[in-house]
């Protein structure tokens, strides 16, 4: 067959295959024409799924109709000054979307420019450019998608069902407005009750009010405000403290100069930022916004442009880490108010009947015989009643005066002991109540692990080195790292092609299976650019000597020893997790006390 | 089968045997001793597939016969019978129950058929010899320490028997390492086992061997092939499988230019060592030995609680030096020393020290120090 030039329709609908992969991908691309067109409110209505319909208003500048006639053309945008790739300021540059959506659906477009006395409308169907009309609109522009994909069945087939795809527009639409809480975002339709996304301030307060009507008021509630810079790269945004997390890494969100981006960078660095206070498997909601020298980073990597590279990607790293970890350092202090409203929901008036409780055994309960043995109320069934079970400890502290200076402290001074396990204490305006195990636990945890930092990790050296065979890219990855490895006391060494010589291993760890460690180091090393397997290990090693070393539940505690160990937790950092995540400590305020009370 | 025996000799024997038997077991029979009376004598043999052991005793039969019984329960029964009680052990008569009476007290214990019961096949031994029954011993208590516990490093989870030197000087050498410390102890080669293969002894064999050695001044017969042992000890017969597996050519690991020569008295250093590293937490345990002339100085500084130091008088005339070592296994060498005097031969920092005994031939120690 001779080779020939393909025509425009063709050329046009195989760049809808890597441009317009599904509906939510169309709204994707118009949303941010909208955004670029500086919009300040922004209406989305789809229809079975954005299959039949898919239509985007907004507010912006609009388009002449001389731009209008171009703009529906292959490769044609006003986003791109100078033709310059290296400098991109806007979410769009590519000049394919419009075309590529006019290839494979009806597409229809309405829009007025201040400049002009009305508005033009232009369709397109099917990859043909219908004449330049006059029409009516009052300003902005609305861009209408009729019957996505009829000119390519085979694509149609591909779709899932109205609901998936309608949910993964609702997924792009949450992302773009997480990114611009500055405009108001309606997304409306058939299958949906609309939902309406109000304008916020600018700066953090708005940031924070959109993401909490985005991802919940309870991220509001556990939000840690993140916010570092260095060497021109900006981070802001908001984390979860870690007693609030989810079983998977959807809740993870990143934002480079505005663009939401799907990038494992993201995951690695929460991973590594969280890894003293979570289990492997919970994962914090985090959303990140990454402001930096937009010739730092490449967006032109995909034509959806999910994806982009950053020129030192080390450097990001670094910066988010850093940030992530000073605002749960930062915050440390504060466990999740989840454990504190969710104590104050598990609080019933007592007015419903407690299980085993008989009020006919209650001292309320009159006798019922007259001339009956008095005695008998002395009877131990009878005390028995009055018995509720009182502190373990009686922790009133003797000296008044000293009472008033324990009761300032964030937590406040030590009460009582119950059931030998939990420590209640009084603060200035609520009670606080401790697992003392938990909390024992973090503190020798980061005792030691303080410790460890300061004295380093001593290493045994190996009387015969262990060699581990990988495949020559593996070890390549894990000698590059050879010098992070051993602080934390592995030394290893080249040993041919396909080997690595283990010469020194971290001496707390025993008799260790170094092939084990040093596979795993080089697979974590290879997905998420990181060794911390071997840091991770160390530190159970630590958190396990810990957990044997720490104040058991069970142990009854002097009222010193009680307040002794709230000092403690407040003056150690992160007190308010233990290391699997779960919160030390609850605090109940009085007003939710009086509240349970009906006194407010 | 019928048969009736002391509880002292009944006791002795199933004491001996029920431990090979694991506590817990996927195959039923495996938990079973197999009982076997012919003529006037009684045989016990017990397995865990990887051991067998085999003891025979005499007793009053009449008629023979054979069957299987749980192993630790019988032990339990037979341990707990008033002493010199005569037991009676009976096979019912379809054989699926054994009755084992005692004074006044009857057990029925349910039995399993001994065609069942693994037969832990010897096959051809190719070599045969007899060592003493403390020279064993010694062999195994010198070395059963530096045994790796490392399951990946399987063939190190037991202790190199093998014949070195040649001509006149060949010894029968014992090798365990567990990649940060080695031993090494040998004697005179017996009769019968030169050009015997290397072999590897499983950490779980040595130990029964070491037990079942009750008089030190008889011989324990050897026989030896590529895959199996077996020790012969007084009237047990131990049937062990060896570690399928190639030994590390440790020669090159054990020192020979070590030219700094530290003389210290075993029992000083030991308490000294004790001593100081009383202060170092369970993780790490260095200690750090600093050597100048005449004069050891142990530290072991912990950054939680303190730190501790000890001088020692020594014989020591090289540069001085400072080299640090796991406390745990510098204590695990020195329990071995017999002799008063330890000699140190060091090297460097980074570099394996060499430990011998100054009077006990042929036993050496390596150890690898920490990096501190």
């Amino acid at each position: 067959m001779p080779v020939r030039q393909l025509s425009e329709a063709t050329v046009n609908r195989i760049a809808a295959g890597e441009v317009v992969e599904r509906p939510a991908s169309v709204v994707k691309e118009l949303t941010e024409n909208a955004l670029d067109a500086g919009a300040t409110k922004i209406e989305i209505l789809t229809d079975g799924g954005g299959r039949r319909l898919i239509r985007v208003t907004d507010d912006g500048d609009g388009m002449t109709g001389a731009d209008l006639t171009l703009a529906v053309d292959r490769h044609a945008t006003s986003k791109l000054n100078d033709d310059d790739l290296l400098d991109i300021r806007t979410l769009g540059f590519r000049g394919e979307a419009l075309p590529s959506i006019g290839s494979v659906a009806h597409l229809s477009i309405t829009t007025r420019h201040n400049s002009e006395p009305h508005a033009w409308s232009i369709a397109v169907d099917g990859g043909e450019k219908s004449e330049l009309k006059p029409a009516a609109l009052g300003a902005g522009t609305r861009v209408e998608v009729r019957d996505l994909f009829y000119a390519t069945p085979a694509r149609l087939k591909f779709l899932k069902s109205d609901r998936t795809e309608g949910e993964n527009i609702r997924e792009t639409i949450r992302r773009l407005a997480m990114s611009r809480p500055d405009v108001a975002f309606t997304l409306a339709g058939e299958e949906r009750a609309p939902i309406t996304w109000a304008a916020a301030l600018p700066g953090a307060p708005g940031r924070l009010a959109r993401l909490a009507d985005i991802l919940g008021h309870e991220f509001r509630a556990n939000a840690v405000e993140v916010r570092g810079e260095r060497n021109g790269i900006a981070v802001e945004g908001f984390a979860a403290l870690p007693t609030h997390t989810r079983a998977n890494a959807l809740g993870q969100y990143l934002f480079v100069n505005g663009r939401p981006v799907r990038d494992k960078l993201l995951i690695g660095v929460v991973r590594g930022a969280y890894a003293d206070y979570l289990p492997r498997d919970r994962h914090p909601i985090v959303a990140l916004f990454v402001t930096l020298d937009p010739r730092e980073v490449d967006v032109n990597v995909h034509p959806a442009k999910a994806e982009v590279r950053f020129r030192d990607p080390a450097l990001v790293r670094a910066v988010l880490i850093t940030s992530l970890q000073q605002a749960l350092v930062r915050e440390g202090q504060r466990a999740a108010t989840s454990g504190g409203s969710a104590t104050i929901a598990a609080f019933r008036p007592a007015t419903t009947t407690r299980p085993g409780w008989d009020w006919r055994r209650s001292p309320a309960y009159p006798p019922l015989s007259t001339h009956g043995n008095a005695a008998l109320g002395f009877a131990e069934a009878a005390q028995a009643a009055f018995d509720v079970g009182g502190p373990s400890a009686d922790a009133r502290v003797a000296v008044a005066e000293a009472t008033a200076d324990l009761i300032d402290n964030p937590l406040g001074a030590a009460r009582a002991q119950v059931h030998e396990t939990y420590i209640v204490a009084q603060t200035r305006d609520g009670i606080v109540i401790v697992d003392q195990h938990a909390a024992h636990e973090r503190i020798v945890y980061e005792r030691m692990k303080a410790a460890l930092e300061k004295a380093g990790v001593a290493r045994q050296i190996l009387l015969i080195p262990e060699i581990v065979e990988l495949d020559e890219a593996a070890v390549e990855r894990v000698l590059a790292r050879a010098d992070e490895l051993s602080r934390y006391g592995l030394a290893i060494e080249p040993f041919g092609p396909g080997a690595v010589a283990v010469r020194e291993t971290p001496s707390m760890l025993g008799h260790i299976d170094a092939r084990a460690l040093i596979r795993d180091l080089s697979e974590h090393i290879a997905e998420w650019d990181e060794a911390l397997p071997l840091e991770r290990r160390l530190m159970h090693v630590a958190s396990t000597m810990a957990c044997h070393g720490s104040v058991r539940a069970g142990r009854r505690l002097k009222p010193e020893e009680m307040n002794a160990l709230l000092r403690e937790m407040e003056a150690t950092p992160n007190s308010g997790q233990c290391n699997h995540g779960r919160p030390t400590y609850v605090e109940l305020k009085l007003s939710d006390i009086e509240s349970l009370f009906g006194r407010r | 089968m019928k048969v009736t025996v002391e509880r002292a000799a009944l006791l002795k024997s199933l004491g001996h045997v029920h431990r090979v038997v694991e506590r817990r077991n996927t195959i039923p029979i495996l938990a079973n001793v197999l009982i076997r009376a012919e003529g006037s004598k009684l045989s016990f043999k017990a397995t865990d597939l990887d051991l067998e052991i085999t003891e025979t005793i005499a007793a009053e039969v009449a008629p023979g016969g054979s069957t299987t019984v749980p192993a630790h329960m019988f032990h339990e029964i037979v341990r707990k019978l008033p002493e010199g009680t005569q037991v009676v052990l009976e096979s019912s008569g379809d054989r699926t129950m054994l009755a084992l009476r005692a004074g006044r007290s009857r057990f029925t214990l349910q039995t399993l058929p001994e065609s069942d019961f693994p037969d832990l096949a010897a096959g051809e031994m190719t070599h045969s010899f007899k060592v003493g029954a403390a020279d064993l011993k010694r062999l195994i208590d010198k070395t059963q320490f530096a045994i790796s516990t490392e399951e990946t490093r399987y063939y190190l989870n037991g202790i190199y028997l093998h014949a070195a030197g040649s001509g006149k000087a060949q010894t029968l050498r014992a090798v365990a390492t567990d990649g940060h410390r080695l031993a090494q102890v040998e004697l005179p080669l017996p009769k019968g086992a030169a050009g015997m293969p290397g072999i590897i002894v499983p950490r779980k064999t040595v130990s029964e061997v070491q037990r079942l050695i009750e008089d030190n001044d008889a011989d324990v017969a050897i026989d030896l092939s590529q895959g199996k042992i077996r020790f012969a000890i007084g009237d047990v017969v131990l049937t062990s499988k060896l570690i399928d597996g190639t030994f590390p050519d440790y020669s090159r690991v054990i020192p020979s230019g070590n030219d700094k020569e530290l003389v210290v008295d075993k029992k000083e250093f030991e308490q000294a060592v004790d001593r100081v590293s009383t202060v170092s937490s369970e993780r790490g345990r260095a200690v750090k030995l600093s050597l100048s002339s005449g004069r050891l100085l142990l530290t072991v500084t912990n950054p939680d609680s303190g730190s501790a130091t000890e001088e020692l008088e020594v014989e020591y005339a090289a540069e001085p030096l400072d080299i640090g070592f796991n406390s745990r296994y510098l204590l695990d060498i020195a329990s071995q020393i017999e002799s008063e005097t330890a000699i140190l031969r060091l090297a460097d920092p980074g570099s394996p020290t060499l430990i011998e005994d100054k009077d006990a031939k042929g036993t050496l120690y390596v150890l690898m120090p920490m990096r501190v």
